[in-house]
């Protein structure tokens, strides 16, 4: 019923998927878009707005760009991240209700991508010069098929493995970075150390949080992913696919995980706690560790990742179509974007730059972080993203490794053995598919 | 007769209720005047820490929450004062009048509570777009101004409560329905009325979803203003859980200093007489 | 009914003023439209705005109605044969039974025994009644927290009870029987004061000199709940069971907020397996997070028929109950 009142069961994370399917309908009604009282006359004032999902660390660049543009106010609207994106998707299918520049994170960037009409061309406003400045398949990732250019990258989310380096003392490993890296060359090394791990660790205390990532990285690693180039779903057909899923079983088998799903209330819980002593960890990670563990101070270290370079997180800036000032939302993306916006931003809160000149830059480079026992995050990212591979992302990549992730969550549960579990995603993967 | 022995076991019973029903409110006072990291201590903090009001500034800091609650004020309050007015109107002729088709017509009123509540918003949002309503708090006021479970609850309580007896003799001594109403039935659906409103009240206080998608961040009710609290990659459970502290509160507090009145209006219509 | 009721005296009895001469004429007009009109206002905002969503989602139930694409195109019943054959369905259809029934069962029969406890003169009556509706009061993102602290496989505090006597840890979100029990205790955690005051609100008005006539013969206050309350509350019964049976069916808040403690994943889906998927859920993961609006809008209608259904069945039940009727 349309009847409020009896929305009451409603949960609130809900109401942006609503909220975005209402939009995607009236979408089709025509232009009529809502005429909301007082529009704003054609002064010199104007009015951008910034739609996110989460803290970007972009309130001071705000005012950086408002010394050029003085007669521009910007509002940001932060939602949380599923939330964020399906309303995007509704405000750009009914075209209104958009910010004026929206961000898209990478497990989303290809939905969007394939709907260009919805966007602008920021080639329009000569932003395809930046192209140059870009991590190739980090530019790639924000054209459409058709070639227009619809977002510009901020982030990159090349991956490294943070580990506790107290909890590893305890367990008669090595605590060095350098050493931890060497321990782990390939997931197998690292299934071997945490398996000594293990063995020697303090009680409660487990390896690593949850398969589900890792098994998400692993997959990260490989030249294809679950989509091949032309958007086939290949889980079945795979070999890296099924070798993530292997490996990820095995460590379960070991008793390595914690069994504690990421961005679970557990999970900040065991942060603080110690519950486990390994986790993925792309730039972006480090400062959420920070803000979970903040008791845990120079407990945390960095080592290289198992088995190569790959790349989790990273964000898109895009200019709906539905814009009423794209002109100046799109100076706004290119300042944000820029070369020194994205290192500002490193510095911080984290998020590591897109942008490979950077990478050499002494500032950036030799950037550490006390909170990881003064580790060198600016080497060990750069390194990282210079030998990053790109991986083609296919349309309902969310919907398929949901269905990955779900049986390997059987698993550890218990509910099914690994063949079965694996029968039933292949089943799950095909209907989505 | 009235005057009956204490009743200890009906004391701990609600003590125990009262307890469970507290504690959580009580506890999210307790994370909001504490940080992030206090969450998640083991055992946790049972006793208020000091960053409360730092808490509550950072709330109004990352959205307009002061226009937020005077919103949220005005449309519960108006809501409220309608659903109670229109659901017994409604009550009292499906309760007591005899007219054709009042059973059809009551069934359908409950029907309609029973389609699925997700997708009948998003039409309703076309209809906004249609009437220019977006973005304004009619859009929000306006289709919760009487609702099924309003008019089935007052008839079911009237149903019993109001005495047809008295009706006939308000019949007999000429009076028109109109005053009926208002001299019979007013009075005696004021212990239901009561709570009709009080819920009626909290329900759209906290009514989250239709707001969220009509209204804009910049005009908000209290709820919307909420979500621009909810974050990507750090999740601020503190921030969220100041901002349910500072949305809730006021509510608990117009419930505390209205109670007195509220329950008074129960025990009125029922205990005098 | 069987005793005279205290219903107020009108504050100015319309004796007093003299019988109006108005016409026989007028006075039929008064008969016929009164009721009309009293219960128009409802179905008018209806009409506005109820009636319009409802032909709208049947006709989007009849296309391939994408959210991303601008072509939608009809495909009759297409989605309503798919929607018989999808055992994701049918799971979900079973889950919201199950989670209906061992929560609204217990709600309404705690409920009672509450408003029941309350409708004697006790002291801190305000208190009490506001207390027991805070959990409604509540936010969900308290809820959320709240409850992982209660039912966390390892920190949970009911875990660390069961440990405490001796009983095996629970995986709560990983198995049907274990997941639903949780689910429901939530959903009565939030529920059962609220229909507790709409019971306290209807036990009111029932006369006192009943309770005292049982009193004296030495009824118990249990078995005055029973042979004396509940037959006359009966319509207000009847209104909080279908009312919690429609509430029941339409459950989608608790199970993604406890799937939302296993996984991202896991919430929309109701867990790894599924195993706690309510149709509303299920409704939403396919409408909202898959965009696949035709489909979802099939599916609602399918609920809405089994919602029916349902609500039509336990009104058939709570009327055998207890003879007489009111509605």
């Amino acid at each position: 019923m349309g009847i409020p009142r009896t929305g009451r069961r409603i949960p609130r994370p809900l109401a942006p998927m609503l909220a975005a399917a209402l939009f995607a309908l009236t979408a089709c009604g025509g232009g009529s878009s809502p005429a909301t009282g007082g529009s704003a006359a054609p002064a010199e004032k104007i009015k951008l707005t910034v739609g996110l999902f989460g803290d970007f660390g972009f309130k001071p660049l705000y005012e950086e760009f408002r010394k050029t543009h003085p007669n521009i106010e910007i509002e940001e609207r932060q939602a949380a991240y599923a939330d964020h994106h399906t309303n995007l998707a509704a405000h750009l299918a009914t075209g209104a209700g958009a910010a004026d520049v929206e961000g898209i994170e990478v497990g989303f960037v290809s939905q969007f991508t394939a709907q260009p009409d919805r966007f602008q061309d920021l080639r329009q406003y000569g932003l395809d010069k930046r192209q140059g400045d870009y991590l190739d398949w980090k530019w790639q990732q924000g054209v459409a098929p058709n070639g227009a250019v619809v977002g510009l990258g901020t982030d990159i989310g090349g991956l490294a493995m943070c580990y506790r380096t107290d909890l590893f003392k305890k367990a008669g490993l090595p605590t060095g970075r350098d050493e931890v890296s060497a321990l782990w060359p390939t997931w197998d090394g690292y299934i071997e150390t945490g398996k000594k791990f293990s063995a020697a660790s303090p009680a409660g205390t487990k390896f690593f949080d949850s398969p589900g990532e890792i098994m998400r990285a692993i997959i990260a690693q490989a030249p294809v992913g679950v989509y091949d180039a032309q958007d086939k779903v290949v889980v079945a057909t795979n070999p890296d696919v099924k070798r993530a899923w292997d490996l990820s079983v095995r460590m379960i088998q070991e008793g390595l995980s914690a069994k504690i799903g990421a961005w679970t209330p557990e999970w900040n819980t065991g942060f603080a706690k110690g519950s486990f002593a390994t986790i993925i960890c792309p730039a972006w990670m480090t400062a959420y560790i920070q803000d979970q563990a903040k008791n845990a101070a120079g407990k945390w270290d960095i080592a290289t990742v198992p088995g190569g370079a790959g790349n989790a997180g990273g964000t898109h800036l895009t200019v709906p179509k539905q814009s009423k000032h794209p002109k100046e939302a799109a100076e706004l993306v290119d300042f944000l974007t820029s070369a020194d916006s994205q290192a500002a931003v490193f510095k911080a809160i984290g998020n590591f730059p897109s942008i490979p000149a950077l990478y050499d830059q002494p500032d950036i480079r030799d950037f550490t972080k006390d909170f990881f026992n003064g580790a060198p995050v600016g080497k060990i990212y750069s390194d990282a993203a210079k030998n990053l591979k790109p991986q083609h992302l296919g349309p309902k990549e969310g919907d398929v490794r949901t269905a990955i992730g779900n049986g390997l969550g059987r698993v550890e549960q218990g509910k099914q053995a690994p063949e079965q579990a694996w029968a039933q995603v292949l089943k799950d993967v095909e209907n989505v598919g | 007769m009235r005057s009956r022995p204490k009743h200890p076991l009906a004391y701990l019973t609600l003590l125990a209720v009262a307890f469970f029903s507290a504690f959580p409110v009580y506890w999210s006072v307790i994370v909001a005047s504490h940080d992030n990291a206090a969450m998640a201590e083991m055992p946790p903090p049972l006793l208020p820490g000091g960053n409360f009001l730092a808490n509550v500034s950072r709330v109004f800091d990352t959205a307009p929450f002061a226009l937020a609650l005077v919103n949220s004020f005005v449309v519960a309050g108006t809501i409220t004062v309608s659903v109670t007015f229109f659901s017994t109107l409604a009550g009292f002729a499906f309760a007591k009048l005899r007219f054709r088709g009042r059973g059809a017509l009551l069934l359908l009123t409950v029907v309609t509570m029973m389609v699925p509540t997700q997708l009948g918003i998003i039409p309703l949002y076309m209809l906004m777009i249609k009437l220019e309503w977006t973005g304004k708090l009619y859009a929000v006021i306006v289709p919760a101004l009487v609702n099924a479970f309003g008019v089935f609850f007052m008839t079911q309580y009237l149903g019993r409560a109001l005495p047809t007896e008295l009706l006939e003799a308000g019949r007999i001594d000429g009076c028109g329905t109109w005053r009926l109403f208002r001299h019979i039935v007013v009075p005696a659906a004021r212990p239901a009325a009561a709570v009709l409103g009080m819920l009626t009240f909290m329900t759209a206080w906290n009514d989250y979803f239709w707001p969220l998608v009509v209204l804009t961040p910049d005009d908000p009710t209290v709820q919307v203003a909420l979500s621009q609290l909810a974050s990507g990659y750090v999740r601020d459970f503190t921030l969220g859980l100041t901002g349910t502290a500072v949305a809730t509160l006021p509510l608990v507090l117009v419930f505390v200093l209205l109670g007195k009145q509220i329950i008074g209006g129960i025990m009125q219509g029922a205990v005098k007489g | 009914m069987p005793v005279a009721h205290r219903a107020p005296k009108p504050e100015s009895p319309p004796r007093a003023r003299p019988a109006a001469p108005s016409s026989p004429w007028r006075h039929r007009l008064d008969r016929t439209v009164s009721p009309y009109a009293y219960v128009a206002p409802f179905f008018l905002l209806f009409a506005a705005f109820g009636v319009f969503p409802l032909i709208y989602t049947a006709w989007v139930s009849l296309h391939d109605w994408n959210l991303l694409s601008s072509a939608n195109p009809f495909v009759g019943l297409d989605n309503y044969g798919r929607l018989f054959s999808d055992g994701y369905f049918w799971n979900a259809a079973f889950n919201t039974l199950s989670i209906g029934v061992l929560s609204a069962v217990p709600q309404l029969a705690l409920a009672l025994v509450l408003a029941h406890l309350l409708n004697r003169p006790l002291r801190a009556q305000t208190l009490f009644r506001i207390t027991l509706l805070l959990p409604n009061v509540t936010s969900v993102v308290a809820v959320v927290v709240i409850f992982s602290q209660l039912f966390g496989r390892d920190f949970g505090l009911v875990n660390a009870l069961l440990d405490l006597v001796g009983i095996d840890r629970v995986y709560w979100q990983a198995d049907v029987a274990s997941s639903h029990v949780a689910i429901a205790i939530m959903i009565m955690w939030r529920w059962t004061g609220y229909n507790a005051l709409i019971y306290l609100a209807a036990m009111q008005a029932v006369p006192r000199e009943i309770y005292e006539a049982a009193t004296i013969d030495g009824a118990s206050a249990a078995r005055q709940l029973w042979s004396v309350t509940i037959p006359m509350i009966r319509p207000t019964v009847i209104f909080t069971v279908i009312v919690t049976t429609i509430g029941s069916m339409q459950i989608i808040a608790e199970p993604l907020l406890f799937g939302a403690q296993v996984s991202n994943g896991a919430a929309t889906t109701g867990g790894t397996d599924r195993q706690f998927q309510t149709l509303a859920l299920y409704l939403y993961e396919k409408g909202f997070r898959s965009f696949e609006f035709g489909y979802a809008s099939a599916a609602a209608w399918v609920m809405f028929l089994l919602v029916v259904v349902v609500v039509g069945f336990n009104y058939l039940l709570v009327r055998r109950m207890r003879g007489g009727l009111d509605v």
